[in-house]
């Protein structure tokens, strides 16, 4: 009798109903909060496809002169990429400014993109020569299709939940002295005969 | 003899089947029912009203005299509220061209400028009074400051008031994609993209490679809902912008203003 009663004491009534009450409502709240967060990521996007065919090799170019790279724009428009042909070979700039993502602008007179945002220049490698940007341009990947044509890859969704090192390594940001030697070797680059 | 001011009836041009009339009207139920208190002569009365109307409710039944001084306040607060309001009709009004689409959103702008009528200035009083809020409140913020209002007992309201001043930025900034030209466009992937060096919730932020934080799973892509600004931002931008943040504010506001009347106004400096 008097354990029941001291029972009573330690979870009265209303200490059980008050305990569970609040409970409920926290784990009530606590879930829809997190569903409510969670809702605002979407699972499937509709963004536009990350590859694209950007044609044959020979369809662009070479440096003649005293020029150090050409610089093609015809994908610039449809997707944000610059196709460059050095004399050896040609690899792919995204045209995403490594600052705050602005499209920079090609100014073949004075070799260099600017970036009108924020005024950001980098040469046509990619490498910042002024201005905020943190990182030189990305670069995209070049694979060769089986007719010849070059499949290029400037996407970000082929590497779900990866760290920005690996999506780095998707883009071709190798830009320590490691990495130098990285940008110039396929898939970022596609080697040409002269 | 002088002339007694006082009794209304002596000096009257109205006729009287028109007094009679309102005398009618006054004495409805439903006439009463509104105006609870009848003409505030007396302190008292005038007490009443302030108490028993909804709208006068709003205001203090006595305020000192240094709070009606516009020296003292600039009735800042007071025009950001007003902005804020004519904001809101506005902004409704607007809501009825405009479609938060990718293929609309800027031919409907374009339409409210050029072909639906009355169109151009409720976009131009839409976008004025924006940036009129932001300057205003600001202001109001200053004022605050200088007058020492900020201090105990207003110190939590002085709280209210930042948060407030950030979501009169916030709805600055969704409004600015809703053109959808390259002036907000731009501006909103330069925004957004700061997001993504956010600490531990941004792909480009310190710690966050720690958590497993990408560009598909940080904040920025919940903000826009998805990798790049595209038809997702919109809706979004649009949503917060019309409802999610006006509701928040609006919550606030409400408080603001009973804390305002609670802790009464600042005196003089």
């Amino acid at each position: 009798m008097d354990r029941e009663n001291e029972f009573e004491k330690r979870v009265s009534r209303r200490r059980f109903f008050n305990v569970a009450g609040w409970t409920g409502l926290c784990a009530f709240l606590g879930s829809s909060g997190a569903a409510a967060a969670r809702f605002f990521y979407p699972k499937v996007l509709y963004e536009p496809a990350s590859t694209f065919n950007a044609g044959k090799p020979e369809e662009y170019p070479a440096p003649t002169g005293n020029e150090q790279a050409v610089v093609d724009e015809r994908w610039k428009k449809s997707q944000r990429v610059w196709m460059v042909r050095n004399r050896e070979g040609i690899y792919a700039v995204v045209a995403v400014c490594t600052h705050l993502g602005c499209t920079p602008n090609w100014f073949p007179t004075e070799v260099r993109f600017k970036c009108p945002c924020h005024g950001s220049n980098f040469n046509p490698d990619g490498e910042v020569i002024a201005g905020p940007a943190p990182e030189p341009l990305f670069r995209a990947k070049i694979e060769l299709a089986p007719d010849g044509s070059m499949i290029v890859t400037t996407g970000l969704l082929g590497i779900r939940r990866a760290n920005l090192q690996a999506q780095k390594k998707t883009l071709g940001v190798f830009w320590t002295e490691e990495e130098k030697e990285i940008i110039w070797k396929p898939p970022y680059f596609l080697q040409l005969k002269a | 003899m002088a002339a007694n001011f006082d009794n209304r009836d002596d000096v009257s041009f109205v006729p009287s089947f028109c007094k009679k009339i309102a005398e009618y009207i006054k004495n409805t139920d439903i006439w009463k029912s509104i105006f609870r208190v009848g003409y505030p002569d007396t302190m008292p009365k005038r007490m009443a009203v302030m108490r028993s109307s909804f709208y006068m409710h709003l205001f203090p039944t006595k305020v000192g005299i240094h709070g009606m001084k516009l020296k003292y306040s600039w009735c800042m607060g007071g025009i950001t509220f007003f902005l804020f309001l004519a904001l809101t009709i506005t902004g409704v009004l607007l809501m009825f061209y405009y479609v938060p689409e990718e293929h609309r959103a800027f031919d409907d702008m374009k339409d409210l400028r050029y072909v639906v009528p009355f169109g151009v200035i409720l976009r131009n009083m839409h976008r004025w009074g924006a940036h009129g809020m932001v300057f205003t409140v600001i202001l109001h913020m200053i004022r605050v400051f200088y007058t020492g209002s900020y201090k105990p007992p207003r110190q939590f309201n002085w709280t209210v008031g930042v948060l407030l001043l950030l979501l009169t930025l916030l709805l600055s900034f969704t409004g600015y994609l809703l053109p959808w030209d390259q002036l907000g466009f731009w501006a909103v992937t330069v925004g957004t993209n700061m997001a993504s060096a956010t600490p531990f919730l941004g792909y480009e932020g310190p710690f966050s490679k720690y958590l497993g934080i990408a560009i598909d799973n940080d904040i920025r892509f919940a903000l826009i809902g998805g990798t790049r600004i595209g038809p997702n931002a919109l809706i979004r931008a649009y949503v917060w912008h019309c409802v999610g943040l006006p509701l928040i504010a609006t919550a606030l506001m409400v408080f603001h203003f009973w804390r305002i009347r609670k802790d009464g106004f600042s005196g003089p400096m």
